[in-house]
């Protein structure tokens, strides 16, 4: 296990300690536990979740858009609206977008955000190059990263619901993506299950070319794999990760497992990291020979 | 205020007071140059000159918002040789670093003559600012207008001369301003191991000014979308100074009647460039430049 | 017999202007031309064909020290012209802003003017960013005003230079409780400093005038009581903001305004015949370099019933609070009174604001091509922008900026004055040249006659 890992302080297995919140997170309740405390505490003063368009009274819904299962970008402050937008909405959510408005009209200093791998990195680099970005460093308070294979236009989650696990989307429960097969809950109790060769061709095309699958730029990142159902694992990651960590964990605000004492533990994590880093690499490696004496652009120089 | 004001935070603690941020050039150099109290060796320091061309005096605004560092850039790093409205020599002279606002009127010889005057005269040439980098407002000029119905040509600065760094934006951030500002300090005058620092952050901005001088949201459209790179994460939409991008379905939506081409977009996305190997060692970047600034 | 004295560049303002004086042998000026002599990247005309969206836009960034000024006045002639009426909650929106910029402009302004001034008691000369105090200590005041002007702006309006958050029919977005709280604690902290600083200023100020002498690169100048002086009459269309309606503001009329050419009112060819290498920053213009500001002013001359005005903090003053102090000193106390004021202003419009009223009218039209006009009183004065709109398209776009109006007016108090102080008088009024460049200059055939010239 090395660098598919990133570079961590630490990394255990862990849940929230709060029930309320676990009863509707998608798995330990990291991220919801981690706002909500880190907003008490004062170390932020709001942040940046992927609510949803079903909640806006601004969006009208249409027979044929409903928006069930759309992530919209939303600043929340209270414990309430980060309870609202637990859970994982597998599209596309671009929190980034809100990261300046954040600190203007919603008149935040110390900004939660959390995102995909892919929006950690451009949340760093908009810290070392912030060339649209003034005033925004610095208030980026704690930035948790959920980890990502892959990510879908909200076009593929209504194909995939509506028409492979023939669900209404708006009687869906939960989505999951684990134990090889992405799972569909229905609110009354139906569970399909679609082999992921069936999910390929929904993915989103960027997702193609990235490198990172455990957020190894955020301060804290956290997703189901390698743990027990129910608990996350956690990477404590910045000096700032690591603070907040320590001062959650003092607070008791979560439960933790040693993540070597768990099953399946870190060795799937790492496996799963180097077979989308090794997928991905040559996708990269293709695309520099897509055409005829000509390839596709490489972003990372 | 981040990479460098988190050094002054320190000292400060949470007051929000910042420390002292004097915004005046000439003054500081003067008073180096005159009193030497409390200042290190000038000798240490590389040259910047300022030229100000066909641009609005937002860029000079924005590297005078750094407010305290502005000082700690001016005091310990930097020897302000030329600038219009911060110090009072305005005559070109011979520089480290040239930076230059704004876009270069070709019906205007002087502006001409100051454009090939400033590459002459330095070693590195930064364009600041959208004007600058890639035409900006000034791309929609097309003369006619009464006192100078000749004057329809703007062009970046690029076009006309070799420009080494790039600093899109408008107006572009202080903080980018300061990183530059730094990490050209590093280049010129660091140790070994700081100008390969220096040399790896400045890169992407070299290169975006190899590039070219064209930029607005069709760079998105072309170089991320078209190629299959976006992800969604809308840092283009929180880049754009004119609210022209809106995320849609989670992919970016340009309205291009609003674009003023600053070029913000695109070089904020993480697909347009991602130097992982900088990047990632963003936390380590940000302590290099707090004890540069110690 | 009378000289001819250049000092060009002038500094420590923004832009580039001039200033030809012609002298007594006492070495008073007898005329004064004050010129920009900055080129025209002819946003009025560029601006017909866009969408009055984009217009307020690209009309901000004519300047970067008054662009809310520009994207505010902009943005009211469009809506002017098309005739909608923007919410209480928008327009709240668009006060703070206004005066969350004139609180940083303001303490730009006081760096740029303390250098002239001397420290009470003494013969020294205040240098702003010495580290000795008093001076540290109010070198921090005024990058906190600053710093505190420039965050309610970027609150209330999107960014701190070019303000993203105005839009035609209202603002994108309102402010949220925690925003609200956030620019109001700003405020309050705002106005106390603010206090201290007109405090401080007005006494530096009131020393400098008590003052028989001053010194100008070695060279003791005498310090006239009348420094500044004009007759000219005054235009301000609001105490803080402006506005775009004859009712609310009868002081302003498109029928009472005119623009005459620099040929009319500026000096001819001459040549330099005074040179002074003390004055400070290498001396003036060289003797014998030819200088001709009827042709290289690259403004006209607006009238105002057929004079020119006075705009800024003493026109404001003057035309709404009953001051009457004139010159320089009168002007620069003047602005340091609005000091204050804006806060007190502002700390109410932030009371008013309600975080959950709505900033977009409900119904916006195209537009039927009706002249819409707007004033906005920026930091350095009347700031009027004139617009047509047709089917979502401006048909015609004029700037009148405030530097424009106080060329002529700074030129008539240079009369009277050392001429090693015109510099000093220059300043009082604050100018921010780079807007000023769009302006008419025509001859008598209507051909362009006025030509940049930058120095060296
Ligand atoms: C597209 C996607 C793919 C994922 N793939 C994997 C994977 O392969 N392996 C793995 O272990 N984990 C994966 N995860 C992470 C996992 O599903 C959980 O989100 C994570 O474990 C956090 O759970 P929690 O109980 O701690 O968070 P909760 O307390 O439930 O909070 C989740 C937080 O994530 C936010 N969120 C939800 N959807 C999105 C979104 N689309 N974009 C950004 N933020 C969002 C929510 O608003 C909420 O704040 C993926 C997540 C996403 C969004
Ligand atoms: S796979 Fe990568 S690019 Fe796609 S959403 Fe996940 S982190 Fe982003
Ligand atoms: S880039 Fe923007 S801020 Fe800079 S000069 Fe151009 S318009 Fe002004
Ligand atoms: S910044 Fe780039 S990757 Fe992110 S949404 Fe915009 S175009 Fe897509
Ligand atoms: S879309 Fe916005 S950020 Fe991009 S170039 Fe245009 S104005 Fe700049």
């Amino acid at each position: 296990m090395g660098a598919e890992l990133g570079k961590y302080k630490q990394v255990v297995a862990a849940r929230s300690a709060d029930k309320e919140i676990l009863k509707g997170a998608q798995d330990g309740g990291i991220v919801t536990s981690l706002f909500a405390y880190a907003l008490d505490e004062g170390i932020i003063d709001g942040a940046i979740v992927a609510g949803s368009y079903e909640d806006d009274p601004n969006v009208e819904s249409t027979a044929s858009q409903n928006h069930h299962w759309r992530p919209k970008p939303v600043v929340v402050t209270t414990k309430a609206e980060l309870l609202a937008a637990r859970g994982t909405k597998y599209n596309i959510s671009p929190n980034v977008s809100l990261i300046k408005e954040a600190t203007r009209s919603y008149g935040l200093d110390k900004v939660g955000i959390v995102g995909t791998p892919c929006q950690m990195q451009a949340i760093r680099k908009g810290q070392l190059y912030p060339f649209g970005w003034r005033d925004v460093e610095s208030s980026i308070a704690l930035a948790v990263g959920i980890f990502c294979m892959e990510n879908f236009p909200y076009q593929s989650i209504l194909q995939l619901v509506e028409d492979h696990a023939a669900m209404k989307l708006e009687s869906v429960k939960k989505m999951e993506i684990g134990k090889g097969k992405f799972w569909v809950y229905g609110k009354r109790g139906q569970v399909v299950q679609l082999p992921l060769k069936v999910t390929h061709k929904y993915e989103q095309p960027g997702c193609h070319v990235c490198m990172d699958y455990v957020a190894n730029l955020a301060d804290i990142s956290t997703g189901s794999v390698g743990s027990p159902d129910g608990w996350s694992t956690v990477f404590v990651r910045s000096k700032i990760g690591d603070s907040v960590w320590a001062k959650a964990m003092a607070a008791g605000v979560f439960e933790t497992q040693p993540i070597e004492k768990v099953k399946p533990g870190l060795e799937l994590v790492s496996k799963l990291a180097n077979e989308k880093i090794t997928k991905n690499r040559n996708t990269l490696e293709a695309r520099k020979t897509f055409g005829v004496g000509k390839g596709l652009r490489n972003p990372f120089i | 205020m981040g990479l460098l004001s988190s050094v002054f935070k320190k000292n400060v603690s949470e007051a929000p007071q910042k420390p002292a941020a004097p915004a005046k050039a000439a003054d500081v150099v003067q008073k180096v140059e005159t009193t030497n109290k409390e200042v290190k060796p000038v000798v240490d320091k590389i040259s910047v000159g300022y030229t100000h061309l066909s641009g609005c005096t937002g860029c000079t605004v924005a590297l005078a918002d750094n407010y305290g560092g502005l000082l700690t850039l001016l005091d310990r790093y930097v020897d302000l040789k030329y600038h219009l409205t911060l110090a009072d020599v305005r005559h070109i002279q011979k520089v480290d670093v040239a930076i230059v606002e704004g876009s270069v009127c070709i019906q205007d010889k002087l502006a001409v003559e100051e454009i090939k005057e400033t590459r002459e005269k330095a070693a590195i040439v930064v364009a600041l600012g959208g004007c600058a980098c890639y035409g900006n407002i000034t791309r929609f000029s097309r003369g006619g207008q009464q006192n100078q119905p000749a004057h329809e040509s703007y062009l970046p600065i690029g076009d006309l001369i070799k420009v080494d760094v790039y600093i899109p934006g408008c107006a572009p951030t202080p903080q980018m301003i300061r990183n530059v500002c730094v990490m050209a300090y590093l280049l010129l005058k660091g140790t070994k191991e700081q100008k390969e620092l220096a040399t790896k952050f400045l890169t992407p901005l070299m290169n975006m000014a190899a590039k070219g001088t064209s930029a607005c949201f069709c760079e998105l459209m072309t170089e991320v979308i078209n190629q299959g790179l976006c992800m969604g994460c809308g840092s283009c939409a929180a880049a754009c100074p004119v609210r022209a991008i809106t995320m849609e379905f989670g992919k970016p939506n340009g309205e291009r009647d609003l674009c003023i081409k600053c070029g913000a977009c695109y070089s904020q996305c993480p697909r347009g460039f991602f130097n992982t190997d900088v990047v990632s060692e963003y936390e380590a970047i940000n302590e290099a430049i707090m004890a540069a600034l110690q | 017999m009378s000289k001819v004295v250049e000092i060009s560049p002038t500094t420590r303002h923004e832009g580039h202007s001039k200033l030809v004086l012609k002298v007594n042998d006492a070495g008073i000026v007898e005329t004064g031309n004050w010129c920009s002599i900055t080129p025209v990247r002819g946003v009025e005309k560029l601006a017909v064909g866009k969408t009055p969206e984009q217009v307020p836009k690209i009309a901000s960034r004519v300047c970067g020290i008054c662009p809310i000024a520009h994207c505010l006045a902009a943005t009211e002639a469009m809506e002017a012209s098309i005739k909608v009426e923007v919410p209480k909650d928008a327009k709240l929106l668009r006060y703070i802003l206004q005066l969350a910029n004139r609180c940083h402009s303001i303490a730009l302004h006081d760096i740029l003017i303390l250098p002239d001034l001397y420290l009470p008691g003494t013969d020294v000369k205040i240098n702003p960013f010495s580290p000795e105090e008093p001076v540290r200590s109010v070198a921090k005041r005024i990058q906190r005003l600053r710093e505190i002007g420039q965050t309610i702006g970027q609150i209330a309006g999107g960014e701190a230079i070019h303000p993203s958050n105005p839009r035609v029919g209202g603002m994108y977005m309102n402010c949220s409780p925690q925003a609200k709280t956030k620019m109001y604690d700003l405020a309050k902290e705002g106005l106390v400093l603010a206090h201290q600083q007109m405090d401080f200023m007005i006494a530096v100020l009131r020393n400098y005038q008590k003052r028989d002498w001053v010194d100008v690169g070695g060279m003791k100048v005498p310090l006239p009581k009348d420094l500044g002086y004009h007759d000219q009459g005054y235009l301000a269309t609001h105490p803080y903001y402006g506005s775009s309606s004859m009712d609310e503001c009868p002081t302003w009329s498109l029928d009472r305004f005119k623009e005459v050419r620099p040929w009319d009112w500026y000096m001819g060819e001459m040549e330099i015949t005074l040179e002074e290498p003390k004055y400070p920053i290498g001396g003036t213009t060289k003797l014998g370099t030819k200088v001709n500001p009827q042709m290289e002013a690259c403004t006209g001359i607006p009238m105002y019933d057929g004079a020119p005005v006075e705009v800024g903090p003493r026109a404001r003053l003057v035309t709404y609070k009953k001051f009457d102090e004139k010159g320089t000193i009168g002007q620069n106390v003047a602005r340091e009174m609005e000091y204050t004021d804006s806060f007190y202003e502002m700390i109410d419009c932030i009371d008013a604001l309600n975080p959950s009223g709505k900033v977009v009218a409900d119904y916006i039209p195209n537009g039927d091509g009706t002249l819409g006009w707007a004033s906005n009183e920026a930091p350095r004065g009347t700031d009027v922008h004139i617009a047509k709109v047709k089917d979502w398209k401006v048909q015609y776009f004029s700037m009148l900026v405030p530097t424009t109006w106080n060329f002529a007016t700074c030129s008539a108090a240079l009369t009277g004055a050392p001429w090693q102080l015109a510099e000093v008088i220059m300043r009082g009024y604050d100018p921010c040249v780079s807007c000023a460049t769009h302006m008419i200059v025509v001859n008598e055939d209507n051909k362009v006659v006025a030509q940049k010239l930058i120095q060296q």
